[in-house]
């Protein structure tokens, strides 16, 4: 390009607007408040603290964060709203990919996806968030709440979750959790602790979801082995709830009216709680099997063990079960299914007392299904049954605030 | 808080640059701040009524590109002077100061009224028949490639760094009738959402400007004459070019079924479904380099689909594509169901007949 075009260019360019050269620059457009909290989490920078206001903020993209070290804080778990009921992308609320990672005093609703999914990650603490689908127990609600996945050190304390079609808190694939002091309600499952290890779920409130708490263990993915889960001073009661998960998802096969549901998983201690009115029953031990589902996974166990339920209190439940084989039984008995219901499968040469120990829980009802058999002789003899497992250690979080 | 801070810094850096660069014929490489107007980088002039790339820039075009809502893509490259980038294991590996530019629009009828037409191969944008709507660029830093979005404001006068995205109502004529529309720029966690092909840890690299997309003349598969690695090879800026030949094309018609359908799903698919990917978790590869048709998605059932299965079985039924996932989630507008999950509003109709024909042909049942 020679001097003189050169020149008759740059006068061109500083006389258009595109390059302008004085102070008549076209001024930049103010952000959305959505745009602005955006920005705030990509400039982001370890140690920062960005604040949610008080108020309803209508959000229409997901939310990301990728900045170690964020602590996220609102006003409270009703004041300060971050709401996708108008969401045009995402299939996430949050989703966080950071490490040391505080939200605290925030509200997330009516997600198309998840509300709030972690992956990745370690030190996590989720205080006092309420993450809800405000129309009710709907099919088409997102799958989670609140998600951890793949993810450790979790502390998830004064959560709130309502109403979602999957699992309303869902810790997944991780290690070392704590989910206390918190509520679920009228999810499919209130609490769900799912391959995962090393976790204590303990003074929460699971009412009127499908299931109350589950702790399963499933095939086929990345991450399994789930074990080591202490579930304790938990009030799991009421969960009635019709099962409105969408089809083929394995919660759409949880019974309503389950207290607890334990699910392949291995070390499970149980104590404490108060179970109430959990209509199908208050606590069912099953293993892979009762799904049905075909597996290919020469590493997965698909069997309960070493599970271990006392001191808990029972009142009432099992009054009208959601489950085939559970129908029979009340048809046969004319009674309450009992409060704690074992699918009764195990590898063969287990001894009872390996698979599942009963002491201290008052007057309990117990049956066997015998669904190796094609529940062919129930057993409500608890006796087999009596006896302790070593408890397990209280777990310690590393470095979660 | 770190943003108005930055928004003081780069308004003093932005004057001062912005002499230099009115009397500057090359775009300008910045080192570490993202300077609020695009016009800064000097990437392009004002010729008329068309905005033109800086002559020292080369626009180039991908032998494959990404479906985004059928808007058009003008593509600069550009390395400062006495730099060159290097061949790293058959790749490309760029030097610092290198600067990408992607620019979407889209053309319009006499009315303003934007259309749908297929990618028009232009090597600048005349805004009096288009509107313009952002500019990506990656920028090779020291330490990284470092990738970020600006829109352009109504008047198409200047662009403006929003590094949370953006949302641009659009109102798309086509000869089906009209597409309203949500055009989303993404934010700069979402361009790692792409160009970080190694999750989670891994660098941010471009995706277009590669060697095998290089491989191939601009208006591929129109003719293949020129070579654009070649031309640079020839502007001095790559020091050797690679041995691989040219890509199949995926809008290729003169070419094997089969080839143009892994051409489309590697570049629609693989940034993600590759085996260091973040969806390497579903254990479906879609870049080519599955070991077994099973991880190719043929007769695989889904790991964590929920919604997005459709109720049905497999990724890929042969012979049977309104039985196969993998096309459900491609012709789903739906958040929480479609792919690619980034990067459209629209479904590609173009796209999903040939994924459709390709499956429609496969041998095999799942049975």
């Amino acid at each position: 390009m020679s001097t003189h075009v050169l020149q008759t260019l740059t006068i061109l360019g500083c006389a258009s607007l595109l390059f302008t050269c004085g102070q008549d620059q076209p001024s930049a457009p103010a952000l959305s408040f959505e745009e602005a909290l955006q920005e705030q989490l990509i400039l982001a920078e370890p140690g920062d603290l960005i604040l949610i206001p008080a108020g309803t903020h209508e959000l229409t993209r997901s939310l990301s964060l990728n900045v170690p070290g964020v602590t996220i804080r609102g006003e409270g778990i009703d004041t300060s709203i971050l709401s996708f009921k108008n969401q045009i992308q995402g299939a996430e609320g949050l989703l966080v990919n950071a490490d040391d990672f505080v939200i605290e005093d925030v509200a997330i609703e009516d997600t198309v996806g998840d509300a709030l999914k972690i992956n990745e990650s370690n030190n996590i603490t989720i205080r006092n968030v309420r993450t809800e689908w405000t129309g009710g127990a709907l099919t088409s609600n997102g799958a989670y709440g609140i998600y951890p996945v793949q993810s450790s050190n979790i502390l998830i304390e004064g959560a709130v979750a309502i109403g979602a079609s999957d699992a309303g808190i869902y810790v997944g694939q991780s290690t070392r959790i704590i989910v206390r002091n918190s509520v679920a309600e009228y999810n499919v499952a209130g609490i769900e602790i799912e391959n995962s290890t090393f976790a204590d779920v303990h003074s929460n409130v699971a009412t009127n979801n499908t299931g109350g708490i589950l702790v399963f263990d499933l095939p086929n993915l990345p991450v399994q082995g789930g074990r080591n889960t202490r579930v304790f001073n938990n009030h799991i009661a009421n969960n009635n709830t019709a099962n409105f998960a969408p089809e083929g998802n394995i919660v759409g096969d949880v019974p309503a009216g389950t207290g607890l549901m334990i699910l392949a998983n291995d070390n499970i201690e149980v104590f404490g709680n108060q179970f109430t009115d959990n209509d199908s029953a208050q606590i069912i031990i099953v293993s892979y099997y009762i799904t049905e589902r075909p597996f290919e996974d020469p590493n997965y166990d698909p069997f309960p063990e070493s599970i271990f339920i006392h001191d808990n209190q029972f009142d009432g439940g099992g009054e009208t079960p959601d489950s085939e084989p559970l129908i029979a039984l009340q048809q046969a008995t004319q009674k309450a299914i009992p409060a704690v219901v074992w699918d009764g499968a195990a590898v063969p040469d287990k001894a009872p007392q390996q698979i599942l120990c009963l002491a201290d829980n008052g007057d309990l009802s117990f049956v066997n299904l015998d669904a190796g058999n094609e529940f062919a002789a129930p057993s409500f003899n608890i006796a087999p049954h009596a006896c302790t497992l070593p408890e397990l250690p209280e777990i310690s979080l590393g470095s979660a605030k | 808080m770190t943003a108005p801070l930055l928004r003081t810094s780069l308004i003093g850096t932005a004057f001062v640059i912005f002499v230099s660069a009115c009397s500057e014929s090359t775009p300008h490489y910045y080192a570490a701040e993202n300077p609020l107007r695009l016009s800064d980088w000097n990437l392009f002039t004002r010729e008329g009524s068309n905005l033109v790339p800086n002559d020292a820039s080369m626009v180039f075009r991908p032998a494959n590109q990404l479906f985004s809502d059928y808007s058009q893509k003008l593509r600069t490259l550009w390395m400062p002077d006495d730099s060159q980038a290097h061949l790293v294991d058959e790749e490309i590996e760029y030097p610092v100061g290198t600067v990408i530019s992607k620019t979407f629009y889209y053309p319009t009828d006499t009315d303003g009224h934007v259309l749908k037409q297929i990618d028009l191969a232009e090597r600048q944008i005349d805004l009096s028949r288009n509107k313009i709507i952002e500019t990506r660029l990656m920028v090779r830093r020291d330490a990284s490639w470092d990738a970020f979005p600006y829109v352009w404001n109504e008047e198409e006068t200047e662009a403006f760094l929003r590094i949370a995205g953006s949302s641009i109502p659009i109102n798309l004529k086509s000869d089906t009738g009209d597409h309203d529309f949500v055009y989303f720029v993404p934010n700069e966690n979402q361009c790692s959402g792409c160009h970080v092909t190694s999750h989670p840890a891994g660098d941010m690299h471009p995706l277009g400007a590669i060697a095998t997309q290089l491989t191939a003349a601009f208006d591929y598969p129109k003719n293949n004459t020129e070579l654009q690695i070649d031309k640079l090879v020839a502007r001095g800026w790559l020091t050797k070019k690679t041995s691989g030949s040219s890509p199949v094309s995926w809008r290729d018609e003169a070419a094997n079924l089969e080839a143009r359908a892994l051409s489309y799903l590697n570049i629609q698919c693989g940034h993600c479904h590759n085996p260091e990917g973040p969806a390497d978790t579903s254990s479906l590869i879609l870049d080519g380099s599955h070991k077994f048709l099973i991880n190719m998605g043929v007769c695989k059932t889904p790991v964590a689909a929920g919604g997005g299965s459709g109720d049905m079985l497999y990724s890929i039924v042969p012979g049977a594509p309104d039985r196969s996932i993998l096309l459900y989630r491609m012709r789903s507008s739906e958040l929480d169901e479609m792919m690619p999950e980034l990067g459209r509003s629209l479904i590609h109709s173009e796209g999903i007949s040939l994924i459709s024909r390709w499956i429609g042909q496969l041998p095999g049942s799942c049975s």
